[in-house]
């Protein structure tokens, strides 16, 4: 058996890379998605103070952190059964807004926008964010650069500090707002509007005004009928800081609906021997192996996800892009893997239309944003829906408060199953007996995980070395026929 | 000149906290100086460009790896970086980044002031504070290497 390897990855310790086994006859056998491991995180937390977890556990991610730290300071909650009180509530979700409409602005830009900007074929010098300035203009640069600094100068000046807020503590935040804080997120967040707007503007004229980027998206190529999964409040409509989990078939009807608490009822996780990553399926319908619909277990939770397991957007700009995106795409749900990239962008306008809503909240400056806990700490679950899937935090500890034992599912994990699947299906597509494996076809390849958004190390950076692309043809005994590496210099 | 020294890392990832712990030390030999800042981050990429805005110069200390022996320093410059086809998962590379920044009209240092110090890691996936027994003895050589790139600038005096 023959062996593809696409390692696509920058920093050393990676994110995972992608092989792909092909047969005696050069047809793709099988793909698979490695991922790197990262060892001991909860025996580092045992015999810790629980209180430590949102300063601990936003650590793991390099790109996510805030994610983190809102499960976590929600699972505290929960350990120590103390409600918050409104207003840091409100304060939490404007900070999980802000938090998600920079990271989206992010991906979509410096990473899933340069395939369908530039082109999916466009030459790899090319194909990222200085190809998006060259094709779009030079106006863009401005923007995005504004968008992310005011996104993360909020960030510090709500959470206490860049990149890893230190705010989240059981029944509530450390701090609240002033009224003049208030008014600069508020006014930052019309400007952020009006650049989500210009977002779907720009997806509308440049991908869905190009027949071939749409013939793309909707092909068979990248397309899997799986369940969705995605947090929905009182109305099912999407929200992301609390609600129910919402688990939606392949036909669109409502599978389940839980609380966060009760996720070991319906959500077990499997583990296979070439994986460190383990692979969450839909417990009541059990594992059948990497496959599509109804009788598989698995299920997807990305973006596009939470668009098809809810029934609608809960402000009223997202609410008619939302109908939109699913008038153009056939009604749903919508099983097509790139069209992800859409729905980001319907929910980076209504993470901005929220963080308005909620800056403009008569509780937002309210004093009362803590509850101090009285009650013995025992078991905590806490769940928010991260950029990448719904993350899940699960504490145990004994009545001091120490840890005894944690279990977390990040929103990677959720999609584990459809990544692989999808790979492969994108690699049978392209990869047969007699094509030329060329740099183009291994990033179209490549962009069936890319939708996703994958964050597999959790882990952090080091210094930013690359590697190349690397495509190993290995013959059944394992020598190597042919290497490529594609260096750009 | 208005210099930026910048650890980067995690702190609970074994050898990755390298950097954090280099600049650390730095910040505690170095007299104040409203001309040097010395901070501590975690992103490369956008981010990590985007924190040298308003610098004319930056010394970036990270954690690196490329299979010489561990607590091995190496001085490099964005362009020794080797630039391939992908970025991160999540990110761009440093040099597509500054590039992005300059033509952003950010005012940024040259790639030519951007030091970056990188100690070479034994173990970067292991959650643990302390770090690997060579990486910890490479610490003051590490240290120097900064306060001499400091003091070539003329920047502690």
């Amino acid at each position: 058996m023959k062996r593809i390897s696409i390692d696509p990855i920058t920093r050393l310790e990676g994110h995972g890379k992608i092989d792909i086994f092909l047969t005696e006859d050069g047809e793709v056998a099988n793909a698979y998605l490695q991922v790197p491991e990262l060892r001991g995180f909860e025996q580092f937390c045992v015999d810790r103070p629980a209180e430590d977890m949102p300063n601990i556990t936003n650590r793991i991610c390099g790109v996510c952190p805030e994610a983190h730290h809102m499960a976590s300071s929600k699972a505290l909650d929960e350990l120590w059964h103390v409600d918050p009180p409104p207003t840091a509530k409100k304060l939490r979700e404007m900070f999980y807004s802000i938090f998600f409409a920079t990271d989206h602005t992010t991906h979509f830009y410096a990473l899933g926008g340069p395939d369908f900007v530039v082109g999916p074929n466009a030459h790899p010098s090319e194909r990222n964010i200085l190809g998006v300035i060259k094709k779009v203009g030079m106006d863009i640069a401005g923007k995005v650069l504004k968008m992310r600094h005011d996104g993360h100068h909020l960030i510090k000046m709500i959470g206490g500090r860049p990149v890893h807020p230190n705010w989240g503590l059981p029944g509530g935040v450390s701090r609240g707002i002033t009224e003049e804080q208030r008014e600069e997120i508020e006014a930052l967040g019309r400007d952020a509007i009006e650049f989500a707007k210009f977002s779907l503007q720009l997806f509308n004229d440049v991908v869905l005004g190009n027949p071939d980027y749409v013939s793309l998206i909707t092909g068979g190529l990248f397309t899997h009928e799986t369940y969705n999964m995605g947090t929905v409040d009182e109305n099912n409509h999407i929200n992301f800081y609390e609600g129910m989990i919402r688990v939606v078939g392949p036909d669109g009807k409502e599978f389940a609906k839980y609380d966060a608490k009760d996720y070991q009822e319906h959500i077990e996780e499997r583990v296979e021997p070439w994986s460190y990553l383990k692979f969450p399926y839909l417990k009541k319908v059990g594992w059948k192996g990497f496959e599509d619909g109804m009788d598989s277990g698995v299920y997807k939770a990305t973006p596009l996800s939470r668009l098809n397991a809810a029934d609608g957007m809960a402000t009223p700009l997202a609410q008619a892009e939302y109908e939109r995106l699913f008038d153009t795409l056939g009604g749903k749900p919508v099983n097509h893997t790139l069209a992800t990239h859409w729905a980001r962008l319907v929910e980076l306008l209504y993470a901005t239309e929220r963080w308005v809503e909620l800056a403009t909240d008569s509780e937002i400056t309210g004093e009362e944003f803590r509850v101090l806990p009285t009650e013995t700490p025992d078991e905590g679950v806490g769940s928010v829906e991260a950029p990448r899937g719904t993350l899940t935090h699960h504490y145990w500890t004994d009545e001091r408060g120490i840890l005894t034992k944690v279990n977390l599912i990040v929103g990677t994990t959720n999609n584990n199953a459809a990544i692989n699947m999808s790979v492969k299906k994108a690699a049978q597509g392209l990869i047969t007996k007699d094509v030329e494996i060329k740099e183009g076809l291994l990033n179209t390849i490549e962009m069936a995980f890319r939708a996703y958004d994958p964050c597999m190390a959790c882990a952090t950076h080091t210094l930013p070395g690359q590697m190349p692309l690397e495509v190993t043809l290995r013959a059944p005994d394992g020598e190597v026929i042919e290497h490529l590496a594609q260096n750009l210099d | 000149m208005k210099t930026l020294v910048l650890g980067l890392g995690n702190p609970i990832l074994r050898d990755d906290s390298v950097g954090l712990r280099v600049a650390q030390e730095v910040d505690r030999l170095i007299p104040a100086n409203p001309d040097i800042e010395v901070g501590l981050d975690y992103w490369g990429g956008l981010r990590l460009m985007e924190r040298m805005i308003g610098f004319d110069r930056a010394i970036i200390i990270d954690a690196i790896c490329t299979g010489a022996s561990p607590g091995t320093l190496h001085l490099l410059n964005p362009d020794d970086i080797p630039t391939q086809r992908s970025a991160s998962a999540h990110d761009v590379n440093l040099s597509t980044a500054l590039e992005f920044g300059y033509q952003a009209g950010a005012h940024l240092p040259p790639a030519k002031d951007i030091l970056l110090i990188g100690i070479e890691a034994a173990d970067v996936q292991t959650f643990d504070e302390a770090l690997s027994p060579e990486v910890e003895d490479a610490l003051p050589a590490a240290v120097e290497a900064v306060m001499t790139a400091l003091s070539d600038a003329g920047e502690n005096e």
